[in-house]
């Protein structure tokens, strides 16, 4: 037994049908956790589902835009030792051209939604004493980049969550915590690489020493804030970045 | 689509960096002195909220001049 394990721990993790949040699902199975995994594509649920261990895993299709599948979702789910949220998107957006449309477009699944699922799930008493919850932050939301004001912004809010909900859940030892990446390995990052070019997001990557991230990277620190090993850290963000930030560019 | 003249224009007004009656259909905009990735994403958002069409990175670089620029964006639109 190690001080990591996650044995008989029920964690709800969001956007666990692709990149990171599927990665979080397989490995905290593997150090014994029972996964509840959700995300819209219920296809790729399955797939997640299946690359699991132990029978007491399942998936929930909820598109989180829906205040109804929120509802019943938490509904459907038993009492949580954890919940780790993946789900979000990306859109660069230079600020002149910003409407209502792109600015509820992004905060809506990065932010809003985010806040509603932790509503309804401690309005609805389904986190345990000494639950840990893990929200996916950036490093843009303090290292923002042109192009990112929504992005960064929703990422900085979300950090700024984080710390709410460690304050108003402390009285039941709850904790939470962000993870802030740079570029990581995943269906998102091939996004990026759309929206941008090719080329500049291999110049950006160039300047991590450590190259550029993979999911694993990610879903080990998640282990780490979901297990009793972080009992003493709450309203943190651990930086993962390969190095990026020392700034030896 | 409305025609190549007008999609001049609204690029000159919208991009800061851009002079107006400085650009042309023959005007190769990567190779422009002003050229960024942030001129890039603008490009992007203004035919977006403009046009209701999205092109990409990818789309903007197999461009060479305004003018397959227009013809990318006006092919979207059908
Ligand atoms: N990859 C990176 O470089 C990077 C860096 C820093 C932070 N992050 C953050 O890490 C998180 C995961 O990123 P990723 O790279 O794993 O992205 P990804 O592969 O694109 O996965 C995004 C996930 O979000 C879910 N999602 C999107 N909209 C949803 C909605 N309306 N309702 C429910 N689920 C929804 C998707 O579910 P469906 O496909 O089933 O709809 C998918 O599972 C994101 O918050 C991202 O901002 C990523």
């Amino acid at each position: 037994m190690t001080p990591f394990d996650l044995k008989n721990k029920t964690i709800l993790v969001t956007g666990a049908s692709s990149g990171i949040g599927r990665q979080v699902a397989i490995s905290a199975n593997k150090m014994g956790a029972n996964i509840i995994a959700t995300g819209r594509d219920e296809e790729r649920l399955k797939e997640t589902i299946d690359l699991l261990t132990g029978e007491d895993s399942q998936y929930i299709v909820a598109d989180l835009l829906e205040q109804n599948d929120i509802n019943q979702l938490v509904e459907k789910i038993p009492s949580l030792d954890g919940v780790v949220h993946c789900a979000g998107i990306v859109r660069p957006y230079p600020v002149k051209f910003i409407s209502t449309d792109v600015l509820h477009q992004i905060f809506d699944i990065n932010y809003e939604a985010q806040v509603l699922l932790m509503s309804q799930i401690t309005r609805k008493k389904k986190l345990n004493k000494k639950a840990s919850i893990v929200f996916s932050s950036s490093i843009a939301a303090d290292h923002p980049y042109k192009g990112g004001a929504l992005y960064a912004g929703s990422k900085a809010a979300l950090e700024a969550f984080s710390k709410v909900i460690a304050l108003e859940f402390s009285h039941m030892e709850i904790r939470s915590n962000c993870i802030a990446s740079a570029m990581v390995k995943t269906p998102m990052f091939e996004t990026a690489e759309t929206q941008g070019t090719k080329e500049r997001m291999d110049e950006h990557i160039k300047k991590y020493p450590l190259g550029v991230g993979y999911p694993e990277d990610v879903a080990n620190t998640a282990i780490y804030l979901l297990s009793n090993a972080s009992k003493w850290m709450t309203g943190q963000t651990i930086t993962l970045d390969g190095g990026f930030l020392l700034g030896d560019f | 689509m409305e025609d190549i003249s007008e999609f001049i224009k609204k690029i000159e007004f919208e991009i800061d960096e851009i002079e107006s009656e400085t650009i042309n259909p023959e005007t190769k905009f990567r190779e422009l002195e002003e050229w960024s990735s942030m001129m890039g994403l603008i490009f992007i958002a203004l035919i977006d909220t403009e046009y209701d069409v999205t092109v990409n990175g990818d789309d903007l670089i197999n461009c060479v001049t305004v003018q397959d620029l227009y013809n990318v964006v006006k092919s979207k639109i059908q």
